[in-house]
């Protein structure tokens, strides 16, 4: 066994081996993220981190809902925005000098999004699959109709911001500066993701998974799946609130868009890229999309475009994932079948290069065209100077997309066969 | 009813749209008796199940359990009340494992409760439970493999486990052997009497050497009535059901 | 009183509107099991080609074409997408209709434009049929009523009566039992919902002049057309006919009511601080959320919609 193989510090000792691989990685990530910082010593790196610890809160709650539980919950952001309003108000009651330890400020939000959630999962989760879905996107609109009626308790358009520095210090720290509040939020993520794991591992945790296989046989096992259902949804709901609240003390301001479609869609893209059917996968995926939309987000006004398409792409070809895709390739690897693959993945990338350089070429092309219109000027797109306005110059990047299709329907079914292959031989225990 | 019935159905009606499936079904099942029920295809019996356990509603009649009245209850209540059931066409948790199957259906009389603050390893006695269930069922080497990618037989098997672990004293299982090799068959029927010890078995089963093999009552039922109850001998000797059972099984009745 | 008939044909011509809009997602809801999510997209899809067309051929050649041209590429998506995510289950035929929704939201912009293009109605229609308290009311919204009123009168004949819906229904529940008898079963999913998003060009065609034909009109609409099926009732006709009809008469109501909520509570006995957030609510004001607070009302009473069969 394993176990005996490692050493037996006293700290982990009598802990079995399961929990104890964990509180190894809980370590080593609590570790990662005190040093975090001081490698990216600048004001970006820091500000990149803090939306990551929040994304990653964000989009783990989410997954209690979808990768645990089977719930797709269109208005997820809901409960974040609502968190997050509940946050700012205590800020402000802070800023007017009640006393509220601003570090705590994300407990509002665990509240604020429980009590939301609490009504819209008492009507939500009624209904299961599709349906529920469709109910929770009625229900977020409701909510935002609802918030934008109210500018006394949500400030209309411009929102509600704070000061999170404006009342007395605490133990000496006035949270103002970016390292300080950069662990504050970093713990509240661990503190987060922690609780979030251990409630996988509690009854509820588990009936949550049985219901999402098969509703109909847990309720012939003494549980009514709607309850199960309702208590993962407010759970759900309760940390998508913490997620705000960390939010809204990083922002110091939460406003409508925080609650509306778009933030809901955003969790959804991160959660699925990231893999809905392990626990890490959100985590990865929430990392993964802060990082493109940073790196996209200011290069290309396509970023929209290209985060659509990859969600669409992942659904039709890795509906696991990130974590998926690790998933299925780390057995192959630790068995020593890689070799097997790499020559057939190897062959795929040159046309999948081809076939995204065709696609980048006419999305950007069609954005400049869009910018020349307007009166804007094309620019250059890899070094070359475009002109949009010509037609021929649309040619190249078409071709290049065919070509890249063509190229990917011949070779990607062999990649697949190799994976399936070696698979088969995994399966059989006869790895080389 | 007498006071050692576990299970008393009086008068049931179900109707889907204008067809009457279950037309006055009326049967008292014995505390601790295994109890066959037996029908040509399309008889109802599958229906009578999902009557019994609250999965559709009745039109009429009153069901009883241990005494208490069940008429109307969803199925948790049911389960609740003691009452559990297998499946005619087998119904696991596809992803989760062998052992996680086992534990969802362990968890209500291990009164796990909604629990989210407690770790579901720290359950006295449940996870033994589980441990026994699985040797017991002969699944063991394959507690960690997803209940889908199991064989057509152990799934079956584990389908029986499911509704065998939770502690009900009442027991239906809709056509447990279905599906299975003569030796699959005899394991299943092994396991039955291993574990019915003192619990009440309702069966439906095709399969008549199970049934005289297990049941000590068994009741016939024929377009949505009971035709014949009573011992084997006698309903191997009724008219009525040698006439219900023309064909090939008529045989195996004789 | 001509107030409140100028509020009831309102209210009618915007309902019909949403009838026609979510009668496509009916179709595909009660006959495939699909959720598409996309739909309004398709439905926007219609107005902008409608436009194209209409620049160079006119009106009603573009009332059949822009509706072939949808439903071929809807078509194309059941083939060539949903086909191929069906094995992963419902909620991953959601998420590709998701996606493709995000998708075209993009794409559109980059053809047509961001700001609204100037699709107008017909000038042979552009005339008033009739005054009404001295407002005048259009030839061309009595031409969409009555294409609603045909669009429910085919379907419902379509979907009951015939042997085309009968095979259909069937390849629902029993698909390869239909398919031993000869029927293609993947061809007709393809085809129904090519026809469901056929349908929803339709009413981007009809319905893109009267409201406007911009980028954001799936997104605004969207929403809607989901509380009209869910709410109807999955896959019922005549359930999504009624919804669309309560949301059109309370939702239009509501728009011409502006007296504070705080009044309104107060005459129903309530005390509501006069000054508070809540009592200076307008209904109007409130009229957006009439749709979703429709939705949920109904689904607390009826968790299976107005007319519900489909469980699911
Ligand atoms: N939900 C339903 N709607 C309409 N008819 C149904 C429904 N469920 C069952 N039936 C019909 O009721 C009759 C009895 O079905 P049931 O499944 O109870 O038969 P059974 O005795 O279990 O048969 P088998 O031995 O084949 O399992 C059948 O004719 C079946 O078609
Ligand atoms: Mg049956």
């Amino acid at each position: 066994m394993a176990d005996q193989a490692a050493p037996q510090t006293a700290l982990l000792a009598g802990v079995p081996g399961r929990s104890r691989a964990w509180m190894i990685w809980l370590a080593a990530t609590a570790a990662l993220a005190l040093v975090a910082p001081h490698l990216l010593a600048s004001g970006f790196g820091i500000s990149l981190l803090n939306r990551m610890a929040i994304a990653i809160v964000f989009a783990l709650s989410f997954n209690m809902l979808l990768g645990q539980g089977g719930m797709l919950d269109f208005g997820h952001a809901v409960f974040f925005g609502l968190g997050g309003f509940a946050t700012m108000h205590l800020l402000k009651l802070a800023d007017a000098g009640i006393f509220l330890p601003v570090p705590l400020l994300p407990l509002a939000g665990a509240l604020g999004g429980l009590v939301s959630a609490v009504p819209a999962g008492w009507v939500a989760t009624r209904r299961e699959g599709t349906s529920f879905a469709m109910v929770t996107l009625g229900i977020a609109e409701l909510a935002v109709a609802f918030v934008v009626m109210l500018p006394q308790w949500f400030g209309g358009e411009e929102g509600v911001s704070g000061d999170r520095s404006a009342e007395p210090a605490l133990f000496g720290f006035d949270f103002g500066a970016a390292l300080q509040i950069y662990y504050v939020i970093a713990a509240w993520a661990l503190l987060a993701a922690v609780l979030m794991w251990a409630i996988t591992r509690t009854p509820l945790g588990r009936l949550t998974n049985a219901v999402r296989d098969n509703p109909l046989r847990v309720d012939f096992l003494g549980y009514d799946p709607a309850r199960i259902r309702f208590l993962c949804f407010a759970l759900a709901g309760l940390f998508a609130g913490v997620a705000g609240g960390m939010q809204a003390l990083n922002d110091e301001i939460v406003t409508v868009s925080n609650i509306g479609s778009a933030a809901s869609g955003a969790v959804l893209l991160m959660t699925y890229i990231g893999g809905v059917g392990t626990f890490w996968g959100p985590v990865l995926g929430a990392i993964v999309v802060t990082l493109l939309q940073m790196a996209l987000g200011t290069l290309t006004d396509a970023w929209q475009l290209y985060s659509g398409l990859l969600f669409v792409f992942m659904v039709l070809w890795a509906p696991g994932g990130l974590s998926g895709i690790i998933l299925s390739h780390a057995p192959l690897l630790r068995a020593g079948l890689g070799h097997r693959l790499l020559a057939r993945y190897l062959a795929v990338v040159p046309a999948a290069l081809l076939t995204l350089a065709g696609l980048i070429g006419l999305a950007e092309m069609a954005y400049r065209l869009q910018a020349v219109r307007s009166g804007g000027a094309p620019g250059r797109l890899f070094g070359f100077a475009v002109m949009p306005t010509d037609p021929v110059a649309w040619v190249a990047p078409t071709l290049l997309l065919l070509g890249g299709l063509l190229a990917l329907r011949s070779l990607a079914p062999r990649a697949r066969a190799a994976w399936q292959e070696a698979h088969t031989l995994l399966a059989r225990g006869t790895p080389r | 009813m007498t006071e050692n019935t576990a299970l008393a159905l009086e008068d049931l009606h179900k109707s889907f749209g204008a067809t009457a499936i279950i037309r006055g079904v009326s049967l008292d099942i014995r505390a601790g008796s295994c109890h066959a029920i037996i029908g040509p295809n399309g008889a109802g019996k599958s229906t009578l199940f999902h009557l019994i356990t609250g999965r559709l509603k009745l039109d009429r009649g009153r069901i009883r359990l241990a005494g208490h009245d069940i008429t109307g209850l969803s199925p948790h209540r049911v389960f609740r009340h003691g009452l559990a059931r297998s499946f005619q066409v087998t119904s696991l948790f596809p992803r989760l494992s062998v052992f996680e199957n086992l534990r969802v259906a362990a968890m209500w009389q291990a009164r796990c409760g909604h629990a989210y603050w407690r770790s579901v390893a720290g359950y006295p006695g449940l996870h033994g439970r589980v441990l026994d269930m699985l040797e017991n069922l002969h699944l063991t080497p394959r507690r960690n493999v997803p209940a889908a990618a199991l064989a057509y037989a152990e799934q079956r098997t584990l389908e029986i486990g499911l509704a065998l672990i939770g502690g009900a004293h009442t027991i239906l299982l809709d056509e447990p052997t279905a599906g299975m090799s003569r030796a699959e068959t005899e394991r299943a029927v092994a396991l039955l009497r291993r574990l019915a010890g003192g619990r009440t078995l309702v069966l439906i089963e095709h399969d008549l050497s199970v049934v005289f093999d297990l049941a000590d009552t068994i009741s016939v039922l024929a377009e949505g009535q009971v035709i014949a109850s009573g011992s084997p001998q006698t309903v191997r000797g009724d008219a009525a059901v040698r006439a219900a059972y023309l064909g090939t099984a008529a045989e195996d009745l004789a | 009183m001509e107030g409140l008939l100028l509020v009831l044909l309102n209210g009618l011509v915007y309902g019909l509107l949403l009838f026609m809009l979510s009668s496509g997602l009916t179709l595909i809801v009660g006959m495939m099991g699909v959720l598409n999510f996309a739909h309004a997209s398709f439905y926007m899809l219609g107005a902008y080609f409608a436009y194209t067309i209409s620049v160079g051929l006119g009106f009603w050649p573009a009332l059949i074409i822009a509706p072939l041209l949808v439903g071929g590429l809807g078509a194309l998506v059941e083939r060539y997408g949903l086909r191929a995510v069906h094995r992963h289950g419902k909620l991953a035929e959601l998420l590709f209709t998701v996606g493709l929704a995000f998708v075209i939201g993009e794409i559109v912009p980059l053809i047509w434009g961001r700001p609204a293009v100037p699709y107008r109605v017909p000038a042979v229609l552009d005339f008033p049929a009739f005054a009404l308290g001295g407002i005048n009311y259009q030839a061309y919204r009595l031409f969409m009523m009555g294409v609603s009123v045909a669009i429910f009168a085919g379907l419902y004949a379509a979907l009951a009566r015939t042997r085309l819906g009968l095979v259909i229904r069937a390849a629902l529940t029993h698909p390869e039992m239909v398919g031993m008898l000869g029927h293609n079963v993947p061809r007709v999913f393809t085809l129904v919902f090519g026809a469901g998003c056929a349908l929803a060009g339709l009413a981007g065609v009809i319905g893109g002049n009267v409201f406007t034909t911009s980028p954001g009109m799936a997104e605004a609409l969207g929403a809607i057309v989901f509380a009209v099926v869910i709410m109807g009732g999955l896959g019922s006709i005549p359930g999504a006919l009624l919804a669309s009809l309560a949301i059109g008469f309370i939702q239009t109501a509501s728009v011409t009511l502006d007296t504070p909520l705080g009044v309104l509570l107060g005459r129903l006995g309530m005390a509501v601080d006069p000054h508070g957030a809540l009592a200076e609510i307008t209904i109007a004001r409130a009229a957006p959320a009439v749709p979703y607070l429709l939705l949920v009302l109904v689904l607390v009473v009826h968790p299976r919609g107005l007319m519900g069969a489909r469980a699911d």
